[in-house]
């Protein structure tokens, strides 16, 4: 996938930001970056455009990342339309999704409102969604076909290729037993690849919610000691890449649909990029040891990318 | 005489120590009875909705929308019918009211209440909506967010049933049906 060529300073930055990422791999075919919007305002959160490219191998698993998208409004669809764009180039084989689903009423009317229709090209093109619910979601929600939850609150799957098993959490009544679950479930986990995604984010710069930090006492050292290497949350409504935390990569990916426009602190210690001036969403692609992602906002552009490598279990 | 003196001493002791640590252990935990009123309460709803539940079709785990919505309604209609006597107060009785509005003013009177009541409200907004016993939770009323303290200091209770807010109100929200079963007015200062 090939954009905009642009400024050298962005390349440095980038390669700055893959630097600073301790768990980062080095740059081969992986390296994407990209996008600033045209015509858009100047932005400090908006890296300027370059040129990226994504491995986009046959055998990788791609999957897109949302999160706090089911309002049924503009924004929302924006998103959406991008993402049917991206997957025309970019065939992800499913969708995680954070949480806050369907905002307000869950009538019927409302899942096609604020589900089927946005993403109808997706579904029709076979695209697997995975729900986590949100504090606005109704519990229901599990029961719902295109949401793939098999009735569960809490959940995990192996991925349809390479060795990859995500596992969904509900956040919102983290009860005792749902722990001692996740911790089984981890325990159990053979594959190589050990991805969690939840709603309330374990560390977040946002200043409408911010860190969970009792529910980061109570996971962090499951995710620790179970050697997961990557977890994606919501909650709050910005896009926010977080500098390693013990070896374990964590993105807020909450402005898929609402938007939060100013929530992010300045100079927050945490934050490795941040969006909160426009949408997002998350593509990925795990190839072996390696995981590339792009974040993408409501243009289509990228603004914000790197490269990932597998924790390797403890000595 | 003595001996009888000594045994009367014993006695009064004894006595005095069984009538003072009756009061100490209530002060241990003096909302223990009115918690496990409430609790007691919750069950009986909980076997009450869950008998009724086994009456009709278990939702299927590829459900349209359409099958979770009439599975809601078809439950809610059973509950409804079944307590159509109940009242505001029949599962929060004044003494678990009174708990859980402590708790609530404790919380958002503290440091970070305006902060809990901003995210309580922003979505939601703090609209006037009186909740009903028995009621169909609003539709147009987003499910509200709830502090983990709250959750916290709240009893813990099953499946069927969660904490929400609607506006001020704290409501008990039979998620599956998604009725509300009770409610304390106002119960945000």
């Amino acid at each position: 996938m090939r954009f905009r060529r642009l400024s050298p300073w962005v390349l440095l930055c980038s390669l700055v930001v893959l630097v600073c990422c301790a768990s980062a791999a080095p740059a081969g075919p992986a390296t994407v970056v990209a996008g600033e919007r045209p015509g858009a305002p100047a932005d400090a959160a908006v890296a300027p455009a370059q040129e990226i490219q994504l491995p986009n191998k046959p055998d990788s698993l791609k999957f897109a990342v949302i999160g706090d998208n089911g309002d049924g409004e503009k924004r929302q669809y924006d998103v959406a339309k991008q993402m049917a764009a991206w997957h025309e180039r970019f065939p992800f084989e499913l969708v995680v999704m954070m949480g806050d689903n369907i905002y307000g009423s869950e009538r019927p009317q409302d899942f096609v409102k604020k589900f089927e229709t946005p993403y109808k090209p997706l579904l029709d093109a076979g695209v697997k969604f995975y729900a986590s619910l949100g504090n606005h979601d109704a519990r229901e929600q599990r029961y719902y076909k295109y949401y793939n939850m098999d009735g569960k609150l809490y959940y995990s799957f192996k991925a349809p290729k390479q060795d990859v098993r995500f596992f969904a959490l509900e956040s919102t009544y983290p009860e005792p037993d749902q722990i001692e679950w996740f911790q089984k479930e981890l325990e159990s986990s053979n594959e190589k690849w050990k991805i969690g995604f939840w709603h309330h984010p374990l560390y977040s710069s946002a200043r409408t919610h911010g860190s969970e930090t009792r529910l980061r006492a109570t996971l962090e050292p499951l995710l620790i000691k179970y050697n997961v290497t990557l977890v994606l949350n919501g909650h709050d409504h910005v896009y926010e890449r977080i500098k390693p935390q013990n070896g374990i990569a964590y993105f807020v990916v909450g402005s898929s649909g609402k938007l939060r426009e100013g929530d992010l602190r300045k100079g927050s210690p945490l934050t490795a990029k941040g969006l909160d001036t426009d949408n997002a969403f998350m593509l990925m692609e795990i190839d072996g040891d390696d995981l590339t992602f792009v974040a993408i906002n409501r243009d289509g552009k990228v603004f914000d990318s790197g490269v990932i490598k597998r924790r390797e279990p403890a000595k | 005489m003595l001996s009888r003196l000594m045994l009367g001493v014993v006695l009064t002791a004894a006595m005095v120590a069984c009538a003072s640590a009756e009061p100490q252990k209530d002060r241990a935990n003096p909302d223990a009875a009115a918690i496990a009123d409430f609790l007691k309460r919750v069950n009986a709803y909980v076997d009450l909705h869950k008998k009724l539940e086994r009456t009709i079709p278990s939702l299927p785990k590829d459900a349209n929308p359409q099958q979770i919505d009439q599975h809601q309604r078809a439950l809610a209609k059973l509950i409804s019918d079944a307590r159509a006597n109940a009242k505001r107060g029949d599962l929060f009785t004044p003494d678990m009211e009174r708990i859980a509005r402590k708790l609530l003013t404790d919380i958002f009177r503290g440091p970070a209440g305006d902060q809990l009541k901003r995210e309580i409200f922003e979505e939601a907004g703090q609209r006037n909506i009186a909740p009903k016993v028995n009621g169909r939770y609003p539709d147009e009323v987003p499910l509200s967010t709830v502090p983990p303290d709250v959750l916290k200091g709240l009893p813990k209770l099953p499946e069927e049933l969660e904490y929400r807010f609607v506006g001020r109100n704290l409501i008990l929200l039979d998620p599956h049906a998604h009725i509300i079963t009770d409610y304390i007015d106002r119960a945000i200062p």
